[in-house]
């Protein structure tokens, strides 16, 4: 029995702290003119708080732990040079553990306290906790890109949609490659929002072109990609396009090569990580991939990158930046950034006031973060519509090379998402 | 006597007025909690009194959610909740004669494979499932009173929204299940389903038809489930079929270990031990000292409370022999 009131005691002790507070709606600033800019949950007079929910202990925690590099990085800058508004920004991190459950609660932490959610990643993740954010009216930036989440009024993507990248990469096949109407024309996908997402693309792309696509379905638990190999080369296919993650792409360009299937291979964003270069299959990476994706290439030659770069290898000199990750969660910033310094001008920092102003944004440049200028007026379509195409090369920053300017064909004409 | 029901009026006293006082983490990480507890007493059944190793119970807790998320819409949410919970008893009842045929480690692989089918099933199925992209969970109504904070309703100053709402559901239900499956385990059933764990042959010598034991511990134990599935939807609000995977499994055996087997209260102490503490470590692991911020390398507060969270387990694997149970009645042997 004793035991157990000490129990009793250690939990009261420890939640004692926590009582209820109710949501405090400020909408008056301070006396001074210039701060009369309305604040809600998560905006006060000197700061804005802003929530991540990156992936810091569960299976993508590398990427998450670089996301989190590149939004110190933005947000350590913005805060040196003035903050928005006259305000200092808070990142407040949760980490979900790629566990809906644990994103869940860990959402229930924090949403009182932020304006805003400046990550999630996980598209299951963002499915789980939309009910909650809806309600509660934030904007959302979702570290993925799938156009099975439009139409969201909350939800803001960093530029196109692996639809859309598919659309484009087969495209970049029949004009660069040779590929003509009725060739065959593989696709290795991913089960799930990510590859079936591309599918729906690449499907699209090969009715009104009349290419006959072999499909092959993965599971990211599958690494050795023997068999899709095998039924690429019996279907004789002319290229292969591939949503999935590294490690199937190190198999499948390394088992494709040993097979002498010598076919161009167009990946999706997530489809490639500058390690892959360190990896036996480097040489026939280099030989035949290539990457289709909003986001940029670190070897581009534009103002944002150029800065992304240089702020990067001076913080981090150890690390390796990629475009997914550090690059990626750098360019959400950036729109929450656009976002909220819209919504100051607009005197309502308010959660509705900042959804409002990033709805307002009809040409973001994000300096070439983020392919072309970003439309966020249209809940239903994706901001962007822009992708660069690139190729892997060993000498190049993160292990790709641009080839040309963002592009986008005119097959996206017609699709509906 | 007295004493004892002074102890439990204080405890639902304490447990009624959660809501009042706590922020909204405490009620979710509360209901996960819950949801929990119910699902584990039905695992402690199976696998404590019956001695029936089940790696499957996450997928008996997903047919509960599953199927109350796609019956609520179309039949009344309390007729959902039963429907869910038969369906689960179903599915666990059509897997007993696997039950029959094999035992211990084998039987364990076996069940194993019901959550990889569950999960190709929920990934694919989308017309019932939604696929990867889950379901809406419409919200639980009780004649015309809804779970949801439309109605606006205040209580002591205290917005009643749809966690508050269903705390008190959470309770009711966890209430029915300790309950009943306290009284099940002291009964002449659980008697027999211990005689049944404890050898087959002296089960079978004494008139205890052991196919049938075994049919029943599944299917009681499926129905545990599928009630602690449709709770655990109704705090998630939308599910996916991430949270019903492998790991699950693992977790409900863990509660189940670390509770000490064949209690029933033991696994309501190790639900909430291991639904709760992780979440709990996250929400404090901020204001720990020596932490590295997110993203600059080192030990972060993510990597840590997985190691608190791990340390945790054994230290009560190996200070608490007969688990949590043990530690409150040290001399009373559970069945």
């Amino acid at each position: 029995m004793r035991r157990v009131g000490f129990l009793a005691v250690v939990l009261a002790v420890a939640v004692a702290a926590c009582g209820k507070g109710g949501a405090e709606e400020s909408s008056s600033g301070s006396a001074a003119g210039e701060s009369a800019v309305k604040t809600g949950p998560g905006t006060t007079a000197d700061t804005i708080t802003l929530g991540y929910l990156p992936d810091l202990s569960g299976v993508f925690a590398p990427n998450g732990k670089a996301m989190m590099e590149g939004a110190n990085l933005y947000w350590d800058a913005k805060n040196a040079a003035g903050g928005i508004c006259g305000r200092q920004i808070k990142v407040s991190v949760q980490d979900t553990g790629y566990d809906p459950q644990k994103a869940v609660a860990a959402y229930q932490q924090l949403s009182g306290d932020v304006v805003g959610l400046g990550l999630v990643l996980g598209s299951s993740i963002v499915s789980a906790l939309l009910p909650n954010v809806q309600q509660e009216g934030m904007f959302l930036n979702f570290a993925g890109w799938t156009s099975d989440i439009l139409p969201n009024e909350n939800v803001a993507i960093a530029g196109t949609t692996y639809d859309i990248e598919a659309i484009n990469a087969v495209d970049f096949l029949m004009q660069e490659h040779g590929v003509a109407s009725g060739d065959t024309v593989g696709h290795l996908y991913f089960e799930g929002d990510y590859g079936e997402n591309a599918l729906k693309g690449s499907k699209f792309a090969a009715d009104k072109h009349g290419l006959k696509l072999v499909e092959q379905k993965i599971t990211p638990a599958d690494q050795d990609m023997t068999g899709q190999v095998s039924a690429f080369k019996k279907a004789g296919v002319k290229a292969i396009l591939f949503s999935a993650a590294p490690p199937q792409a190190a198999s499948l360009a390394g088992l494709a090569a040993s097979q002498k299937l010598d076919v161009p291979i167009v990946a999706n964003g997530p489809g490639w990580t500058p390690q892959l270069l360190t990896t036996p299959a480097a040489e026939a990476l280099e030989a035949n991939y290539f990457v289709v994706s909003s986001m940029a290439p670190l070897s581009v030659q534009s103002a944002g990158v150029e800065e992304f770069m240089t702020e990067y290898k001076a913080k981090y000199p150890e690390g390796v930046p990629s475009s997914n990750g550090s690059l990626y969660a750098y360019a959400g910033a950036q729109i929450a950034d656009a976002a909220l310094t819209k919504a100051c001008e607009n005197k309502d920092l308010t959660r509705k006031g900042v959804l409002d102003a990033l709805h307002s944004l009809t040409a973001l440049d994000t300096g070439g973060t983020v392919a072309g200028p970003l439309d966020f007026s249209d809940p239903a379509s994706p901001p962007g519509d822009l992708v660069y195409i690139a190729k892997v090369s060993k000498d190049a920053p993160g292990g790709l090379e641009a080839l040309g300017e963002p592009s986008q064909s005119a097959d996206v004409e017609g699709y509906s998402f | 006597m007295y004493r004892r029901a002074a102890v439990i009026v204080v405890v639902v006293v304490v447990l009624a007025a959660v809501p009042i006082w706590f922020e909204s983490f405490w009620l979710q990480t509360g209901l996960f909690a819950m949801a929990a507890i119910i699902a584990a007493i039905g695992l402690t059944i199976l696998v404590g009194i019956a001695g029936q190793l089940s790696l499957a119970h996450a997928f008996f807790v997903a047919v509960g959610a599953y199927g109350y998320a796609y019956l609520a819409d179309k039949i009344p949410p309390l007729l959902a909740v039963i429907a869910a919970v038969l369906l689960a008893g179903l599915a666990g009842a059509l897997f007993s004669p696997i039950a029959g045929r094999v035992r211990g480690i084998y039987l364990g692989l076996a069940s194993l494979g019901l959550v990889f089918l569950g999960q190709h099933i929920l990934q694919n199925a989308t017309g019932i499932t939604g696929g990867y992209r889950g379901i809406a969970v419409p919200p639980f109504e009780l004649f015309g009173f809804e779970f949801t904070g439309a109605d606006g309703m205040v209580v002591l100053g205290v917005p009643f929204g749809p966690l508050e709402k269903l705390w008190y559901l959470g309770l009711v239900l966890v209430a029915i299940a300790l309950w009943y499956g306290r009284n099940l385990v002291r009964s002449r059933p659980g008697r027999a389903l211990a005689t049944v764990r404890d050898s087959e042959v002296a089960a079978a010598t004494n008139g205890i038809d052991v196919v049938r034991y075994k049919a029943a511990a599944f299917t009681v134990s499926s129905m545990y489930a599928g009630l602690g599935g449709v709770l655990m939807a109704l705090a998630f609000g939308r599910i996916v079929p991430e949270s019903f995977g492998f790991l699950l499994s693992v977790d409900f055996l863990v509660m189940v270990v670390i509770g000490g087997a064949g209690s029933v209260g033991g696994a309501a102490a190790g639900a909430v031990f291991v639904t709760a503490l992780p979440l709990i470590l996250n929400h404090y692991s901020g204001s720990l000292p020596l932490l590295a911020e997110p993203g600059s390398g080192g030990v972060g507060a993510a990597e840590l409370s997985r190691l608190l969270y791990g340390a945790a387990i054994v230290a009560v694997l190996l200070f608490a022999r007969d688990g949590l149970a043990g530690l409150v009645h040290r001399k009373e042997r559970v069945v």
